[in-house]
């Protein structure tokens, strides 16, 4: 420990390392001159090759420029459309050709229209009403069915398990005949309920064949989540007084709640944006449970389109997703930042 | 309070036998420890009786009730884990309060019940702390007042103490012994440290592969082992075996004879093969013997490697020159080898030819055939009629 060069100073050890012999007369054997950093470089070099040199001695430029690059791309796409629709909706009517980037007038009354010519607050209530049910259907059974699947060993899990996933690949449009067939058939014992026997034009004609499209996605997102809740924890709880059901609701749902909320706005989404069984499942009528998108075509008139209500009522209708989104992201991340274990 | 009666329970597991045959009794305000190396059977035991596992054969009493088909909250038990499993979505309150508010007491006698329990296991002002916040010593003290909140018959704790760090554990090892004398409960205890289960309990279950080996008061299991495994399972270090065949005049082991009258040796002929025990403190030096009562015939060896543990040493005896002393063997199982431990003042040092006596009346025989004991004590064959009559095995 008598050589100062082996102290443990950190100054001192600063000293001796950083400083390398920095000669510009300094010679390779072949006559060229050593580079010794990046100022020489930048002598007898462009911009462009100046970025190159950057780009190569420090990567993580490049990558943040990409990511720039993409992230303007995406939003881009995504966002222009929704540009174009509120210019569309602001244009007067009649006004319609020739939009570029600004709206021919502007007629913020589409807004108000909307509601004047139909009554578009009844499709969208009827949305409202299908979605929240749907994915109060799907939540609850799926999380019986995560429950099970997650955590009881019992035989055939795991084939049905696949048969349910299996089941989700299938296309819709393979269940719309028969399922159309059965809910226009006239069943005594719904009578009281529908008033004719049929499901056609009720909210169960929707709710029913959605849920069940959507269910097998929220079962594997609810079983993994179940599955990692540790077994003590059920144990305490079952020992202190539930049933394996209450414990479910009581201590397993909510230390779940990243995962349940994950499968909720899914299937909300999922089930308020579904076109095929929206369409068919209901005769459009606003009074017999059409969803939106019934609303945005009823502005398609015999011989009149009038785009820029169907552009308004896009954007309503669009707005309330919107809005469980952003509320859902900040409930996803803080219950994942809360939902600390210790197992 | 209440009595808890295992009838004849077996739990399998499709092939596999987890608990086989198991009946014990533990009395009203009893301590009751299960101790047993892992996955000898001692938690599915437990579970059983706190209703997560039915067993597959067999029935559960507590009190007078049959319990065996009832649902863990009706049984009236309460129990400790040991991942300690507060529910971490709720502050401390709300989980030593979970049970109560399950069984809709208003919440005037939640609030006074709680703050009493808070108050036995000192918790008094953290109520409104998350579990995430507190040491592993709280939390379990947490887990411990919400299992004694509602006032339960029985106790069931399953390795509390296992989490925690070694100086916490010999802490809340009194706190636990304190509180069962204060609740004056029942508790059936959980633990492979047989170090926790001899301190605190009032009787020892000791288990092995799904089987009761033997139930009794500790010293009784550390004194008068019923088979090989209690023997060897109970005490710290453990206890040393040699086996050995039953000659004229006493034991024959490959290393040393031990001269006793074996016809006073129950169950067993001169020729069968007998495995002998004796545990590292009734081995002496032969300069000692006066002080032994039964002293045996001196024993050559050699010192092989000391362990000074401060209150005493731990001394590795080799009985043979053919003896490496090689470590993959365990001290008690080897042939060639004694463990011995002698006072710290005790003048010895490695590698030491010394003499050995071994105390007749702490020596154990065992059939080695199927491990079960024999005799604890041995006299002489000269003093057999004034000797102490040595303690027959229970069979």
């Amino acid at each position: 420990m008598s050589d100062p060069r082996d102290s443990t100073d950190p100054t001192d050890a600063g000293d001796t390392e950083t400083e390398p012999p920095r000669d510009p007369t300094l010679r390779r054997p072949d006559g060229g001159a050593v580079l010794e950093d990046d100022r020489d470089a930048e002598l007898d070099r462009g911009p462009f090759q100046q970025w190159v040199a950057d780009s190569i001695s420090n990567p993580e430029r490049v990558y943040r420029a990409m990511f720039y690059v993409a992230a303007v791309f995406f939003l881009f796409t995504t966002l222009f459309p929704f540009y174009w629709l509120l210019m569309v909706a602001l244009t007067p009517e009649g006004q319609l050709q020739d939009i570029v980037f600004t709206p021919n007038g502007f007629n913020p009354g589409a807004f108000v229209e909307v509601f004047q010519v139909i009554p578009f607050h009844v499709y969208m209530f009827n949305s409202f009403v299908i979605a929240l049910a749907s994915t109060v259907v799907v939540l609850v059974v799926a999380s019986l069915a995560g429950y099970a699947f997650g955590r009881l060993d019992f035989p055939g899990r795991t084939p049905l398990m696949l048969l349910v996933l299996v089941i989700s690949f299938f296309p819709p449009a393979a269940f719309f005949i028969p399922l159309n067939d059965l809910f226009n058939t006239s069943f005594f014992f719904l009578e009281p309920i529908t008033g004719d026997g049929t499901l056609y034009n009720t909210p169960f004609a929707l709710v029913t064949p959605l849920s069940a499209i959507f269910m097998p996605l929220a079962i594997f997102i609810l079983t993994t989540f179940y599955s990692q809740i540790p077994d003590g924890l059920e144990d305490a709880a079952r020992v202190e007084g539930t049933t394996r059901l209450g414990a479910l609701f009581r201590v397993i749902i909510p230390l779940s709640a990243p995962g349940v909320a994950t499968a909720g706005v899914l299937t909300f989404i999922a089930v308020y944006n579904e076109f095929f069984f929206s369409f068919l499942m209901t005769d459009g009528q606003p009074e017999n449970w059409a969803p939106i998108l019934d609303g945005i075509l009823a502005y398609q008139g015999q011989y009149q389109v009038m785009y820029h209500l169907m552009a308004a009522a896009s954007i309503l209708g669009v707005i309330p997703v919107a809005i469980l989104v952003v509320i859902a992201q900040e409930k996803i991340v803080s219950g994942l930042t809360a939902g600390a274990l210790k197992e | 309070m209440a009595r808890v009666r295992l009838e004849n329970v077996t739990k399998r597991y499709g092939e596999e036998t987890a608990v086989d045959d198991i009946s014990l009794e533990v009395e009203d305000g009893e301590f009751v420890t299960l101790v047993g190396p892992s996955g000898c059977g001692k938690s599915t035991t437990m579970e059983t009786v706190a209703g997560l596992t039915r067993p597959t054969e067999g029935r559960i009493y507590i009190g007078d009730d049959d319990v065996t088909t009832l649902a863990p909250k009706d049984r009236g038990v309460a129990m400790v884990f040991q991942n300690i499993a507060l529910f971490p979505h709720m502050d401390v309150y709300e989980n030593i309060s979970f049970g109560l508010r399950l069984r809709k007491y208003d919440d005037e006698e939640v609030r006074r019940r709680v703050e009493q329990a808070a108050d036995i296991v000192q918790l008094e002002g953290m109520l409104d702390r998350m579990p995430a916040e507190m040491s592993g010593g709280q939390q379990q003290r947490v887990g411990i007042a919400r299992a004694i909140v509602r006032n339960p018959d029985v106790f069931l704790m399953d390795e509390p103490l296992a989490n925690l760090d070694a100086k916490l554990r010999v802490h809340m090892r009194t706190e636990l012994q304190r509180l069962h004398r204060e609740l004056d409960a029942t508790v059936i205890y959980v633990t492979h440290d047989q170090a926790e289960a001899m301190t605190m309990s009032n009787r020892i279950a000791v288990l092995n592969d799904g089987r009761l080996q033997q139930i009794a008061a500790p010293l009784t299991c550390y004194n008068e082992p019923t088979n090989l495994f209690v023997a060897g399972f109970i005490g710290s270090p453990s206890m040393n075996f040699a086996e050995g065949q039953l000659v004229e005049n006493g034991l024959e082991t490959n290393n040393f004879t031990v001269n006793f009258d074996p016809t006073q040796v129950p169950g067993v002929t001169v020729g069968d093969d007998v495995t002998l025990g004796i545990r590292p403190e009734d081995v002496h030096l032969t300069r000692f013997a006066e002080t032994v009562g039964s002293p045996t015939d001196p024993i050559g060896a050699r010192t092989d490697v000391l362990e000074p543990m401060g209150d005493e040493v731990f001394v590795y005896v080799l009985l043979s020159e053919a003896a490496t002393g090689s470590m993959e063997q365990d001290p008690a199982t080897s042939p060639n080898q004694l463990l011995m431990s002698v006072t710290p003042d005790t003048d010895i040092e490695a590698n030491q030819e010394i003499n050995v006596v071994l105390d007749r009346s702490k020596i154990h025989l065992f059939d080695t055939a199927t491990g079960d004991a024999l005799v604890h004590g041995i006299t002489d064959l000269s003093d057999r009629e004034s000797g102490t009559t040595p303690t027959e095995a229970d069979s």
